[in-house]
């Protein structure tokens, strides 16, 4: 096997993964506190891409392009689980059914916008240049892309082992009831969970817009994918999203280099082999009886 | 032989150990009570022996049969019911609806596809039995949402009574109710056939010593002391770990 | 004897639906037949869906699989056997062997795991005939070259595939309705209701559980079969999670909790469909604003709508009595799910 090769793969592998861990992160850790699938999420992600694409179309940078498709998905997050979702607390069918009403919507929003062609975003000209390592020639841009989210997993690490508002969610997640009769204010942590979800979520998407591009119906797909890495890797915890997105994104970039048609057939094996090993994920609490 | 043998129960959750070595034994017809502080795992070996939790180690024998491995519902089938400390009916349908779908899990017929339920008129006739019995008959077509918390918790033992059990679980079955429900709740329990053992979980140690004619005391997720009534409440150390670090209650 | 919640195979009923299936296509303008077997398939499928969500609690967005692989089933055994029965039965069977071992792998997680397995599972079939280019035709899709034919020649005329779709629409519908009114229906609604009690009561609910699901995998995969023949070709997109969504959006928005609602859904999907896109090509953004509205208003579908306001009307026109404004009212928050 030609190692210079084997090596780029398992760049583009984690490089995914990465991605994947940013959208997933947000989607696993909203479920495990607000009991929420939130199936519009891969259109944060997707919508990310877009918002940064006019930017760019606009004259302006990579990074105020990034900069302005985080925070405005923070608000839209904010948006949505202010005035969609609150009204629907502990009807959790309702709620899943409102993120799939608005996932729908949003997507032709996206159509009607920005039209129906496969688009990308060029890469930052900053970045746009390959490095060798011992002998193997490396994008730099992917390598950038696989710091950002170890990064991010150290914030996330900090946050929750460090911080207060760490020990508020993973008590949260643990006994939501609990939280709230302890008089936290749940209502901003909620929606402050939410916004941060939706932020990296478009993180993830802008990153991504170089290396995968962007397409309105993208955001069902890449939905798919992260549900897969959420339930493999474990509801609630950021850990399982950063294991499992990296886990899927080789999987699945090995998957398509070596058996092109059934790559996500195989991420789902995956996923379904861990399930019978772990019935809560890698990481995943089991449910109290 | 006993009716229901616990021996050497063990549970943990996430590496705490919450059950050690629980042993006792119900005999037929006998009317055993638990008690025990609370966190002391009274709960727990409840879920056990209902089969709605899998224990760690030990066994779970009812006549003689082991039945550690096998599911709740299979269990039902062996003469055990139960009634839950969280009251666990199905709200939205009527009190005759209820024990409709209570008798329906001992009839042949359960699994048909054709012949529309209400069209059996054994399940009717017996449904008005029981309801008239315990006097919930005049309430049959109210939603069970619609009834008062005492009525709710007869109506769960009138639906755990309907499989026709050998022995019957009742986890805390006068929580939450006032004095006089308490005492109806209690005579109604005397009342009981004994037909039916009783295992019940209980707090009101007036209720208890009414009903009990042996007590296990769990403690730590221990057996502490088993035995009749007169030993365990003549016993200092039952008082002290029930009051221990509080004030001692009036004797 | 107890009202039975009103689940009875309602005969009459079923009577005046069949009329209507028999006449409506004299009320139809030309292309309106069309659309008509259109919506009997969908109205299947619908309630196949219905079934789940509705009277086993099972939510799932990945019923398109089912359904797609009874199209697939028929496309490609089409191409080596053409009778229908046999074609039929076999999309039927796959489909219903899909769901149970899917139901079976996946029962083991609860409420929202079980969402997103059957969301994922729905995708990986959709990928599998996306990719599988050589077989199934990949994006394009593929052809049927079968027609039906129940044995005494074949139909391929419109008005003929509208009556064989309306009356397969019909025998579903009392098929469906002897099982939610049978004792293992009504089992499968108490574990919806408290599958704990049920459990504790000595059910086996797993194995309820799954033999509803199968059942309407076998339907949708039905519905699926169906719909090769009336629109003689198959694509990938059958089978994903946004023909899946559709779906709900069909059972939600006709109202959960009856068999027909699921139906009434189908039609106005399909009838606000294809009026929407006469005038712009975003119907998916109006259908998805109607979707929210409906999930929001949270008292069921049109169905319930049309119930509660029935019950309004009568009331209206009954003998003045001082408790009628809040009986019409009770009873209408009674019956919403």
């Amino acid at each position: 096997m030609d190692l210079s090769a084997l090596a780029v793969q398992v760049l583009a592998g984690l490089t995914y993964g990465m991605l994947l861990f940013m959208i997933s992160v947000g989607l696993s850790v909203i479920f495990g506190l607000m009991g929420i699938v939130n199936l519009a999420h891969g259109v944060f992600f997707v919508l990310g891409a877009y918002i940064a694409f006019s930017v760019l179309g606009g004259g302006a940078g990579f990074l105020i392009a990034l900069v302005v498709a985080m925070v405005a998905m923070a608000v839209l997050g904010v948006l949505v689980e202010r005035l969609l979702l609150f009204r629907s607390y502990g009807d959790e069918l309702g709620q899943v059914l409102l993120t799939f009403g608005l996932a729908f919507i949003i997507a032709d929003v996206i159509k009607m916008i920005w039209g129906n062609r496969l688009q990308s975003l060029p890469t930052p000209s900053l970045l746009d240049f390959s490095v060798s390592v011992g002998g193997i020639t490396f994008p730099v841009y992917r390598l950038v892309v696989v710091l950002v989210g170890c990064l991010l997993a150290l914030l996330l690490w900090y946050l929750e082992s460090r911080t207060r508002i760490g020990a508020i969610i993973r008590a949260g997640v643990d006994d939501r009831e609990m939280v709230a009769a302890l008089g936290i204010n749940v209502t901003l942590v909620f929606a402050g969970v939410f916004a941060f979800g939706a932020a990296l979520a478009g993180l993830g998407g802008v990153l991504g817009g170089p290396v995968l591009g962007m397409y309105p119906d993208m955001g069902f797909e890449i939905l798919v994918l992260s549900l897969i890495v959420v339930v493999l890797g474990g509801l609630g915890t950021w850990k399982g999203a950063f294991v499992g997105g990296v886990l899927v994104g080789l999987v699945e970039i090995f998957g398509q280099a070596y058996f092109p048609s059934l790559s996500l057939v195989i991420v789902f094996l995956l996923m379904a082999g861990v399930l019978l090993v772990r019935p809560a994920g890698l990481f995943g609490r089991s449910p109290a009886s | 032989m006993s009716l229901l043998s616990v021996e050497g129960l063990g549970k943990s959750f996430d590496g705490l150990r919450v059950l050690r070595d629980v042993s006792f034994a119900v005999q037929p017809g006998q009317r055993h009570v638990i008690i025990g502080p609370n966190g002391a795992g009274k709960t727990t070996v409840f879920k056990c022996i209902i089969g709605l939790l899998s224990a760690d180690s030990g066994s779970i024998t009812v006549d003689g049969r082991d039945v550690t491995g096998l599911p709740a519902h299979a269990r039902v089938s062996l003469g055990m019911a139960c009634t839950f400390q969280k009251t666990s009916l199905f709200w939205r349908l009527t009190v005759e609806e209820n024990l409709h779908l209570a008798l329906l899990a001992r009839k042949p017929y359960r699994f048909r596809l054709w012949r529309p339920l209400p069209w059996h008129a054994d399940l009717r006739r017996e449904a008005r039995e029981l309801l008239e019995e315990w006097g919930l008959w005049s309430r049959r077509d109210h939603r069970v949402g619609e009834l008062s918390y005492g009525e709710q918790r007869m109506l769960e033992i009138v639906l755990a009574l309907a499989s026709g059990p050998r022995i019957l679980l009742l986890d805390e079955p006068t929580s939450g109710m006032s004095p006089a429900e308490t005492a109806r709740a209690a005579s109604l329990i005397r009342e009981l056939p004994r037909s039916v053992a009783l295992l019940i979980i209980e707090h009101d140690m007036d209720v208890v010593f009414s009903v009990a004619e042996h007590i296990t005391v769990l403690h730590h997720g221990e057996v502490f002391l088993s035995g009749p009534p007169e030993r365990v409440r003549g016993d200092e150390r039952v008082r002290e770990i029930y009051f221990s670090g509080g004030a001692r209650p009036h004797a | 004897m107890t009202r039975a919640t009103g689940t009875r195979v309602p005969w009459p009923g079923v009577a005046a639906l069949a009329l209507l299936v028999l006449l409506l296509p004299l009320a139809l303008p030309a292309f309106g037949v069309g659309i008509a077997t259109e919506i009997y398939v969908m109205a299947i499928f619908a309630m196949s869906l219905g079934l789940i969500i509705g009277y086993a609690g099972l939510v799932s967005l990945g019923h398109a699989a089912f359904f797609g692989a009874g199209a697939y089933t028929v496309a490609l055994l089409g191409e080596r056997v053409s009778n229908t029965y046999v074609l039929v039965a076999a999309a039927v069977a796959v489909a219903a062997l899909l769901a149970c071992v899917s139901g079976a792998l996946f029962f083991r997680s609860t409420g929202a795991y079980f969402l997103m397995l059957t969301l994922a599972f729905a995708q990986v079939l959709f990928a599998a005939a996306f990719q599988a280019e050589s077989v199934t035709g990949g994006s394009d899709g593929m052809g049927v070259s079968v027609a039906p034919d129940l044995g005494f020649g074949e139909i391929s005329g419109e008005l003929g595939l509208y009556y064989l779709m309306g009356g397969s629409f019909l025998l579903c519908y009392v098929l469906l309705r002897l099982f939610v009114s049978s004792p293992a229906g009504r089992v499968v609604r108490g574990i919806m209701e408290n599958e704990l009690r049920m459990r504790a009561l000595g059910y086996n609910t797993f194995s309820y559980k799954l033999f509803a699901y199968t059942l309407a995998g076998g339907v949708a995969g039905f519905a699926g079969a169906l719909y090769s023949y009336f629109n003689l070709y198959v694509t990938p997109d059958l089978l994903g999670w946004v023909f899946s969504g559709q779906a709900l959006i069909m059972v939600i928005v006709g109202g959960t909790g009856t068999l027909l609602g699921p139906a009434v859904g189908a039609a106005f999907f399909i009838v606000v469909r294809n009026y929407v896109s006469f005038y712009t090509e975003y119907w998916a953004l109006i259908m998805g604003l109607i979707f929210i509205f409906f999930v929001l208003l949270g008292r069921g579908g049109i169905v319930h709508l049309l119930q509660a306001g029935w019950r309004r009307l009568l009331a209206a026109r009954a003998p003045r009595r001082p408790r009628e404004g809040r009986s019409a009212a009770g009873s209408a928050k009674e019956r919403a799910p």
